[in-house]
């Protein structure tokens, strides 16, 4: 994947996150005290039961969510302290996110898709559609370009939800249990392409999943339990 | 594409684009005929002259009624050239134009009309025939309802109105019928020897039918015609009152506003005056009136169709919140979004305020060749049913400024969803 350039990842430092739900009164805490230290181009997978909070972990690592408490280093970022537009910009410049639906808007094509995501940086529209061909290209599905999701497989459509979030050069790509919906044979190609990103580009990689085959790839893995990290040998 | 990736559906779309195209078709329709109402019935008022005209007669101003529509002349005063100047001199007047009216006898030919088998001859009758300088029929409150008018100088051409064909017990309708006939005008002249009255009888051809309202004129001709019909009936005259070079002035005052000045300043030269002023006044407020019902109930159905606007766009959030999040998730700031949405929602309004003020347009120029077709039956001048620039205009920005304040309430509810919606309902 040459497209992309040689950005190295970032490192993360989590200390003493606190996550807690207030819905309907009785409070629900979903990370307790949580500490996370992920060195630039570590690849971790996080497991756990249904409801155990990974997806509110990778959403506060991913700026969908603010920390509530204690704090949340990404880089030399301290995203307690980013406001709302600061946040974006963090998404779209230091983030990549992939989801278990794909998360490809269905009234664009996969080209379009891919696009999408660099449309907030200001690219202009032929450097815009020259680097999503290349990673449309690059994650194999060059004559798919024109195909609106729901004319892919899942497979595919993850792979073009990869594409799109490498598009603006990511240092940290969190993925939330991306092989969820995809067969063995979708998975392994998934996960080929995810596994590569820590080594080839230097991204941070955080993978959610429930898949042991999935967590077996990554160089280091984690319970969460009763809303801390615990690692798993 | 940021706005396409959160697009229409297309079924809701469309039907959020029909009522505002609805709403705008009412509207503009609405406007157009009520604004063709007003030119119609104010024109009427005037007699299809121009609306700010005033009739100057040949005669004194009764001093106790200068302040009505139509008041009684005074005694007989000369109205020569040199008054016409001095009225057309008066600030306010935009033009002036001179009258001549003097009685006939009128004998139709028989048959009286084209194409009608010939019976007993008809009777003669007087009437009144006025001269005018008809290149300034502009300048006139006359109509023509058949025909047309006669041309300028002609000695041979003339127009009659409605009170020649009820003499012939013609109904308005076959006015036509009359045009291309020739009629016989004499002249009176009152011989003091013998007491005789005797005519000096010209030929003429009806070439047009027309309503009118300039003095009390019949029939209506070059003014060449009528001055030598008038210096044959004033040589026998013992009393001179026919004396008058002009039997009236017609003046245009620079709009409506400025009648009652003008006529005052004309009573002040010393002529008696009279305009449909405060009837144009009064008839005007009624019809600002019906204007303001008409727009409001417009607008009510475009404030509805901005409803559906929002109502349609709330319903688009509600269903992709998963997608807003995503938008959000790869970059798109609050501002991103409410933008999306904000274009959205004009394009819907542009898209039905275009279709449905030119569909108004078009219902409107229906109207206009209905109620023609009604006039023409009725022997009436049809209506010119123009939609004024502003209206068609006004129609396509004013539903999409409308649509982008619908928008606003959605767009802000997208903006505020959480990033964190990407991820799917939790
Ligand atoms: N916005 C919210 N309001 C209230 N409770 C929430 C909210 N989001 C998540 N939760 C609750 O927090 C807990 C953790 O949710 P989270 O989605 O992080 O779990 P998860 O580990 O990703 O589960 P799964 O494996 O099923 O995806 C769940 O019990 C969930 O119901
Ligand atoms: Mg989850």
């Amino acid at each position: 994947m040459r497209v992309l350039s040689e950005a190295t990842g970032l490192g993360v430092s989590v200390q003493g996150l606190t996550h807690i739900y207030a819905e309907h009164g009785n409070p629900l805490v979903v990370l307790d005290q949580l500490d996370l230290a992920l060195r630039p181009a570590e690849h971790l997978a996080v497991t756990g039961r249904s409801g155990a909070g990974k997806s509110t972990l990778l959403a506060v690592l991913g700026g969908l969510e603010r920390p509530q408490s204690g704090s949340v280093l990404v880089g030399d970022v301290d995203l307690a302290r980013l406001d709302g537009d600061e946040l974006a910009a963090y998404r779209r410049d230091l983030v990549g996110f992939v989801f278990q639906h794909y998360g490809l808007l269905g009234n664009l094509t996969a080209l379009e898709n891919i696009e999408l995501a660099m449309t907030f940086t200001g690219l202009r529209t032929g450097p815009r559609r020259r680097r999503a061909r290349e990673l449309l290209d690059a994650v194999g599905l060059a004559e798919r370009a024109d195909h609106r999701p729901n004319a892919l497989s899942g497979g595919e459509a993850q792979r073009v939800a990869i594409a799109r979030a490498l598009a603006n050069q990511p240092r940290l790509v969190l993925a939330d249990e991306p092989t969820g919906n995809l067969d063995d044979e979708n998975t392994a190609h998934v996960l080929d392409l995810l596994a590569s990103l820590p080594a080839q580009l230097g991204c941070t990689l955080v993978v959610v999943t429930h898949n042991h085959v999935v967590a077996a790839r990554a160089a280091r893995r984690c319970l969460l339990e009763h809303g801390r990290l615990v690692a798993v040998p | 594409m940021a706005t396409r990736s959160i697009g229409r559906r297309l079924g809701r779309a469309v039907l959020t684009v029909l009522a505002v195209t609805l709403a705008a078709a009412l509207l503009s329709a609405l406007l157009i005929v009520a604004g063709t109402a007003r030119t119609r019935v104010l024109s009427q008022l005037s007699k299809g002259g121009p609306l700010a005209g005033i009739q100057v007669v040949a005669a004194a101003p009764d001093p106790g009624q200068v302040d009505t529509d139509n008041p009684r002349p005074g005694q007989p005063r000369v109205l020569d050239e040199a008054a016409r100047q001095r009225i057309r001199a008066l600030t306010g007047v935009r033009s002036v134009v001179a009258l001549i009216s003097t009685p006939v006898r009128v004998l139709p030919p028989d048959p009286p009309l084209r194409g009608a088998p010939s019976g007993t001859p008809p009777d003669p009758f007087t009437q009144q025939m006025t001269g005018v300088d008809t290149a300034k029929s502009g300048q006139l409150p006359i109509t023509v309802v058949s025909g047309r008018l006669p041309a300028p100088h002609s000695l041979v051409e003339v127009a009659v109105t409605e009170s020649y064909l009820r003499h012939l017990q013609l109904p308005k309708q076959q006015a036509s019928r009359v045009v291309g006939t020739e009629v016989e005008l004499g002249a009176p002249r009152l011989f003091t020897g013998d007491d005789r009255v005797r005519g000096r009888w010209t030929r003429a051809i009806i070439v047009g039918v027309v309503a009118q309202g300039v003095a009390s004129g019949d029939v209506i001709a070059p003014i060449e015609q009528v001055r030598t019909a008038q210096a044959w009936t004033a040589a026998g005259d013992p009393t001179g009152d026919t004396a008058s070079p002009y039997s009236g002035l017609f003046v245009i005052a620079k709009g409506i506003s400025r009648v009652g000045e003008v006529r005052a300043a004309i009573t002040q030269v010393g002529y008696s005056t009279s305009a449909p002023e405060n009837l144009v006044a009064t008839v005007q407020r009624y019809l600002h009136v019906v204007e303001i019902v008409l727009s409001g109930i417009g607008l009510i159905a475009l404030v509805i169709a901005a409803l559906g606007i929002t109502n349609a766009l709330l319903a688009a959030v509600r269903e992709r919140r998963n997608e807003i999040g995503v938008l959000k998730a790869i970059g798109a700031r609050d501002r991103d979004v409410r933008r999306i949405f904000l274009i959205e929602a004009t394009l819907l309004g542009l898209w039905g305020g275009a279709l449905g003020t030119a569909a108004g347009f078009g219902i409107s120029e229906l109207m206009g060749a209905i109620v023609n077709h009604y006039l023409r039956q009725q022997g009436l001048a049809a209506v010119h049913v123009g939609a004024p620039v502003a209206v068609l205009v006004g129609g396509v920005a004013g539903s999409a400024v409308l649509a982008l304040v619908a928008g606003t309430v959605p767009a802000q509810r997208a903006a505020r969803l959480p990033a964190r919606q990407a991820m799917g309902e939790t």
